[in-house]
């Protein structure tokens, strides 16, 4: 253990970068658990001074549109399938993974595509945007975010970066092999190759993290009502008063 | 002419040792207090030695010290090709940088991981074609050529040119070097048929079996040198010069050699005995330097490759009336050979064309170092030759047999670019002789028979190489014991020459083979100069000399016996035991009284004076240190006329299998023609063993350079495909022709090259025949190949490659 | 420095455990620390190139428990560590599986026969030269294939069943065993598992570093040959470059029921295309229930290469496999 990057012997015999040390998988997902099991503990002794939860009940407004759902469920199976499979080999389990893992992958990169151009032009961008202001919010019970809470814009930008950099390490990879697509070269020179696995494997292991994190305040049950959301579409007029401030956010009544 | 030795089989004296394995080659010596060293060997195809951190290696335990460029070439490496002994500028992946001693292999290994080697890369090249096109990668510092007094250049053709060359034209740039005879205009006007074609061949390594170690002490301030080496006198000058003894101070041992052919002819095609030389004087102590197969087959030298264009033009009658070749020789990292030079002769040999041109351009690209193997030219295109002969003769309503007779060279006959004549040449005689040996005339209705998958196909195969030198020296002694005592220098390659050539000594003074000695093996024994064991030279050029070595040994006995017994030294007679006088035997000495006598007489009789003039250095030497110790006969030989031709001629059957692509050899007969036969046995297995290797260039051996990166992918012997013992025909059969050569005393030419030649044309000649006469240009024809043109595949095909497939 | 061939083993330590028990409990306590050896002819070479250094090696040659034919209930079970020669000489084999009989003095040559074993034959690691020279490539651990390339030498490499590294099934005697339907007996300190020989061989798709299911700690102990196949109609031949001392270009094993004419059922299987042995189900169902002639040989020859994705250098194996196959039916 210790090592972040693994090295190998060029054509020439020359020490060049191979990877990311998958030790390193195990350090996340140790770090990981410890963070989030301290920080389950820590709400649980706060949970008393809690006020109590905002009901589910009553006029629902829309928060997600299905096409933004569908986005979003689309994403979580393919990285969910794409960790699975990149993972699995390295754990020692002898699966059939590559190709599951590339269309996984395009599949990704699609969606993420269309999210982006949606976002762009027919999405709130705005809502998404992290400003300085925002930094302010933990900070500050009084202040409530608009649509999206400091801790959401926090960890949708830190996914948004580190699938980027999946993605675009991924999609690199993907050129160096065989596909229905083409046939592969050597034009890559291995020091290079062997960068874009360690960016790869890292990002992974950033994405690793950022996921387990997510699923874990998605499971949260302070914060259930928006994993409902990103089901039904909706959150309840009291969930959202209760959590966001109503100024900065006008949803419109959901269907 | 009845010989007493000439002609007849005989027990080398080597032969119980070899076959015992009791033999030694240099890897089988030691020396008190010997280490071991290892070598350190280019990474990249190409690149520069940046800096070498050798501190940790040589503070380990058992590291006794390093040898480096620096070291050997304290003024800087010589700009230049040919290998050199380390370099701090690899052109070739595995040439040696640098050498480090320990006390044992495994300790010298492990040290040469803690080595830091900072090496710069360097553009590389593998396909000569590649290095040619403009802006392609030079192969060399300095260009991608070499051009003789004037250094390294750049050669560049028009990416058209070369294109156009791949795509199957007559290169139209101008080239390096060429000659011409005849008039090859009206030549190809007066042609009624007329073949124009690419073709390429492949370079490969020469596989020999004994790996070039060497093991080196210094004693007294003399350099002793354990080698491995195919000319052990001729070697002994140069070799000292590169270790950097004077010759006096430098012995040279190498009692027996696993394999030569061409690639440790000459010193600088095995620069790296010197390692241990250099290594030992300096640290002091014995170095044995162990080369591994893979750096045999990185530093040991190949097989030229050839990319070319030939045309040639047949007359009606079936004469062939002009012949036009263009060569790209690849020249290997290290600068190469004359192969393509060799090849246009050997054409001009065997076919008697009556006009040619010759054009060649000579490439340099990263793979192994190039220089003469087996028939260098000659064996390649005859291979190539020989199925267009077969389509001329097909074209022209011919008998394969009778166009190649009609065309083939003959006593009176000239060749090459100065039209030198044949000392002899009996080429229609061989090609009779086979005919009938092979029943040519029973079986070749059977051409192209089939049965089931597989159908029957035969060849021809003429090979040709220039196979005599002279201007060498001879000793001979004759002990005061009686025995004669043969000095000779040629090398122990295992074709037992210099045991058959010293017969002609025994031969003349009719002695028994039992009471002569070959004295050979060590330079320190004292041997005359004799020319490199290349070109199929040595029975020629050697039994001149010990011939006239001999012959002079027999005037001084006979002058000995008149001046002691009376009467003319014209009316001695001899009888290998006794001199005696004609007139009356009874008056006469014993061998072993005159060889007293002429020790006591001194002076010219014990080589002590009125030597021959033009003696060579290394002969000078050995004669003055042998001097008084018995009488002797020492010999310069004078130099020949003309060219003295080893002939061979290849029938051969084939079945070639259209479903997998594979041939079998049903039978084969290779017929010599090499004037006087000197040892049958010798000769049969030159012809065998030839056969084998004819098989290997015509459809086996492969020699494969990574595209991507340099790398050599034929490194051991299976990936060589060197052939097997059951890719080869159960049965050889040999013959040969059998008649003197004038300008050798007992009429005996070389032969060593032409049979492997003859059979690879043979060969390729036959596959063209099961296919119905479809010419692959191309040698080797693999099993991919064949069946790729059955199935009508085109895709794996690379045109004109070199260290690559063919497919 | 790049891998070369230094000629010089590294210090290994030997183990020469003689019993089962000892054998198999060596193996589970040095789990991949412990290489397998049998007669060598696959381990020498990487060794002496030092392009492996195991910590230790368990010789395998000296189980006697291991080594043998010997006639079971229901057919033969052979010795992982019987050698190629003994088992081409065997009666047994001969009488009843000539297929395996023919496969094993095939391989390589004499002097190998004589000391390479079956579980080494079926065993041995690929021998795609640019991973036989030491290079790092995905086969090694790496994240490249330097055959799979357009210029890459890759002749004698994969048609069918590629997933980045394109080496094939080096073995003469694995496609007979498939053809065979012989079980592979693989043992360990936890026990027996009895794997279906076309089961043992992985592709990289699944394992990349791996030529069979074996995992560390489990040793090929045994092969059974079940009666099923025993004196069927047996065909293997092997095209190589070289008519000894070389590895397959393409081979085939092929056992056929025939009866009356008509094929009952087959199972034939080729090798040097795929990294594991290729077992033609296509074929076999076209041709089960046909007479067996000329004509379907030639009608069915082509299905054998159906999905084959030929690299740069080896296109010739597609017409070279339907050849094989149609000698093959053809008998």
């Amino acid at each position: 253990m210790g090592e972040i990057v693994r090295y190998k012997r060029d054509v020439w015999g020359e020490e060049v970068i191979l990877g990311v040390s998958w030790d390193l998988l195990w350090v996340v997902a140790v770090a990981v658990l410890i963070l989030l099991a301290a920080h389950a503990i820590i709400m649980a002794a706060l949970a008393n001074k809690k006020m109590d939860k905002p009901s589910a009940e009553g006029r629902r407004v829309l928060r997600h549109e299905v096409v933004d759902r569908l986005f979003h469920w689309i994403m979580a199976a393919s990285v969910l399938v794409l960790m699975a499979t990149g993972v699995a080999p390295i754990l020692g389990l002898r699966i059939a993974w590559l190709n599951i893992h590339w269309i996984a992958g395009l599949l990704l990169t699609f969606v993420v595509i269309a999210h982006i151009v949606r976002s762009l032009f027919w999405q709130d961008f705005k809502s998404m945007i992290l400003g300085p202001g925002d930094f302010a919010e933990p900070f500050d019970s009084a202040k409530k975010p608009g649509k999206y809470s400091f801790e959401q814009k926090g960890m949708h930008w830190a996914v948004t970066v580190v699938v980027l950099a999946v993605i675009a390490t991924g999609l690199l990879l993907f050129l160096q092999i065989d596909s229905p697509f083409w046939d592969r070269t050597n034009s890559m020179p291995e020091d290079q190759l062997g960068l874009m696995f360690l960016l790869h494997g890292l990002s992974t292991l950033a994405l690793i993290a950022l996921v387990a994190t997510h699923i874990y305040f998605a499971i949260r049950p302070e914060k259930l009502f928006y994993t409902r959301s990103m089901v039904s579409g909706w959150i309840s007029e009291d969930e959202m008063t209760a959590n966001h401030d109503t100024s900065r956010w006008s949803p419109k009544e959901a269907d | 002419m009845a010989y007493m030795h000439i002609g007849k089989d005989f027990v080398p004296p080597d032969v119980v040792g070899k076959v015992t394995g009791r033999i030694k080659y240099s890897e089988d010596y030691s020396r008190d207090g010997m280490v071991y060293a290892r070598l350190l060997t280019s990474p990249v195809p190409h690149g520069r030695v940046i800096n070498i951190d050798a501190s940790e290696a040589l503070a380990m335990e058992g590291v006794f010290g390093i040898l480096t460029a620096d070291d050997v070439y304290p003024d800087g490496e010589p700009q230049s090709p040919g290998l050199k002994v380390l370099t701090n500028e690899p052109t070739l992946i595995g040439e040696p940088i640098l050498a480090i001693a320990a006390i044992d292999e495994k300790t010298a290994e492990t040290a040469m991981t803690k080595i830091s080697l900072t090496i710069e890369r360097l553009p590389f090249v593998l396909d000569p074609l590649d290095s040619l096109v403009e802006g392609g990668p030079d192969a060399y510092n300095g260009g991608n050529t070499y051009i003789f007094r004037e250094g390294f250049a750049q050669e560049k053709w028009t990416t058209d040119q070369v294109a156009s060359f791949r795509s199957g034209n007559e290169p139209t740039a101008e080239a390096q070097q060429g000659w011409a005879y005849g008039d090859l205009e009206a030549g190809f006007a007066a042609s009624d048929f007329i073949h124009e074609t690419t073709f390429s061949t492949a370079g490969y390594p020469h596989m020999s079996m004994e790996p070039r170690s060497a093991m080196a002490y210094w004693e007294n301030g003399k350099c002793y040198l354990h080698g491995t080496s195919q000319s052990l006198s001729a070697i002994a000058e140069p070799m000292a010069a590169i270790v950097g003894v004077p010759l006096e101070d430098f012995v040279f041992i190498n009692e027996a050699t696993g394999g030569g052919f061409g690639q440790r002819a000459r010193a600088g095609s095995i620069p790296s005995m010197a390692i241990p030389a250099k290594l030992s004087q300096k640290i002091n102590r014995p170095v044995m330097m162990r080369v591994t197969r893979e750096e045999e087959f990185t530093i040991g030298g190949a097989r030229q490759g050839l990319q070319g264009w030939i045309k040639v033009g047949f007359k009606s009658d079936g004469t062939m009336a002009a012949m036009d070749m263009y060569c790209i020789s690849d020249n290997g990292g290290k600068g190469g050979g004359g192969d393509a030079n060799s090849a246009a002769g050997g054409v001009s040999a065997l076919y008697q064309t009556e006009a040619m041109r010759f054009r060649n351009s000579s490439i340099g690209t990263n793979t192994a170092h190039r220089g003469a193997q087996r028939g260098p030219g000659e064996n390649q295109i005859m291979a190539i030759m020989a199925p267009i002969m077969d389509k001329a003769a097909e074209a022209l309503g011919l008998d394969r047999l009778e166009i190649r007779k009609l065309n083939a060279a003959q006593n009176g006959d000239v060749s090459g670019s100065r039209s030198t004549p044949f000392t002899s040449a009996y080429m229609p005689e061989a090609l009779e002789q086979g005919a009938a040996q092979f029943d040519w005339e029973g079986k070749k209705s059977r051409a192209r028979q089939t049965n089931g998958s597989k159908v029957r196909g035969f060849g021809i195969g003429q090979g040709y190489h220039n196979a005599g030198r002279s201007g060498m020296d001879g000793i001979v002694r004759l002990m005061p014991s009686g025995r004669l005592a043969v000095h000779n220098g040629i090398g122990n390659l295992g074709t037992y020459s210099y045991a058959s050539t010293s017969r002609a000594a025994a031969e003349v003074l009719k002695m028994r083979w039992e009471d002569c000695d070959v004295i050979t093996g060590r330079t320190d024994r004292h041997l005359p100069i004799t020319s490199p064991q290349d070109g199929s030279n040595s029975i020629f050029t050697n039994t001149r000399t010990c011939f006239g070595a001999a012959q002079d040994l027999l005037v001084k006995m006979k002058e000995i016996a008149a001046m002691d017994l009376g009467g003319d030294a014209a009316d001695y007679e001899i009888d290998g035991s006794r001199i005696y006088q004609q007139a009356d035997s009874s008056v006469g000495m014993t061998y072993a009284e005159v060889a007293q006598r002429g020790i006591e007489l001194g002076g010219k009789f014990s080589g002590e004076d009125e030597l021959p003039e033009d003696l060579n250095r290394l002969t000078q030497l050995s004669v003055s240190r042998l001097a008084g110790s018995a009488l002797m006969g020492v010999y310069h030989d004078p130099r020949h006329n003309n060219n003295p031709p080893g002939f061979t001629v290849t029938f051969t059957e084939i079945e070639l299998d259209k479903e997998t692509g594979k041939i079998e050899i049903l039978d084969l007969v290779s017929i010599a023609e090499c004037g006087t036969v000197v040892h049958p046995q010798g000769l049969a297995n030159q012809l065998r063993g030839g056969a084998v290797w004819g098989i290997g260039l015509s459809v086996l051996e492969r020699h494969l350079y990574d595209p991507q990166n340099g790398l050599p992918a034929s490194t051991g012997y299976w990936q060589s495909k060197i052939p097997t013992y059951l890719d080869t025909p159960a049965n050889i059969g040999t013959g040969w022709v059998d008649l003197p050569d004038p300008e050798n005393p007992v009429g005996a030419r070389g032969i060593g090259e032409p049979a492997m030649g003859a059979v690879s044309a043979a060969l390729n000649a036959a596959i063209t025949d099961a296919l119905g006469g479809h010419l692959f240009d191309t040698a080797p024809v693999t099993t991919d190949m064949i069946i790729n043109h059955i199935a009508g595949v085109s895709e794996d095909a690379v045109p004109l490659a070199q260290n690559n497939f063919r497919g | 420095m790049v891998a070369t061939s230094h000629d010089v083993m590294p210090d290994i330590e030997l183990y020469q455990p003689t019993d089962e028990a000892n054998a198999l409990e060596l193996a589970n306590t040095l789990g991949s620390d412990g290489w397998l050896l049998g007669g060598g002819q696959d381990t020498y070479g990487w060794l002496k190139d030092r392009n492996k250094s195991p910590a230790a090696m368990i010789e395998l040659t000296q189980v006697d428990a291991w080594k043998g034919v010997k006639e079971i209930a229901d057919g033969v079970e052979i010795g992982a560590v019987t050698t190629l020669t003994e088992i081409t000489n065997n009666p047994l084999i001969q009488s009843k599986f000539g297929l395996l009989a023919t496969a094993a003095g095939r391989v390589a040559s004499p002097q190998i026969r004589n000391v390479g074993t079956l579980g080494g034959n079926v065993a041995q690691d690929a021998r795609c030269w640019y991973y036989r020279r030491g290079l790092d490539c995905y086969r090694a651990g790496g994240n490249i294939c330097y055959a799979d390339s357009p210029e890459g030498l890759n002749r004698e490499h994969a048609i069918f069943g590629a997933s980045r590294c394109v080496a094939v099934s080096p073995s003469d005697t694995a496609p007979a065993l498939v053809a065979l339907d012989a079980t592979m007996v693989v043992s360990s300190t936890s026990g027996q598992r009895l794997i279906p020989a076309q089961d043992f061989f992985v592709g990289p798709a699944r394992d990349i570093v791996n030529m069979t299911v074996l995992n560390d700690g489990e040793i090929l102990t045994a092969v059974r040959l079940p009666n099923t196949w025993a004196n069927a109609e047996f065909y293997f031949e092997k095209v190589a470059d070289r008519n000894v001392w070389d590895f397959a270009l393409v081979n085939i094993a092929a056992a056929i029921k025939v009866s009356g004419g008509t094929i009952e059922d087959a199972r034939i299987v080729c090798g040097a295309v795929e990294c594991t042995p290729r077992r033609l189900d296509a074929v076999e169902n076209a041709i089960r229930g046909q007479q067996r002639s000329e004509q379907l040989a030639e009608q069915v020859a082509a299905i054998a290469t159906d999905g084959a994705r030929p690299l740069n250098y080896n296109h010739f194996k597609l017409p070279l496999m339907q050849n094989l196959v149609k000698r093959a039916i053809r008998g």
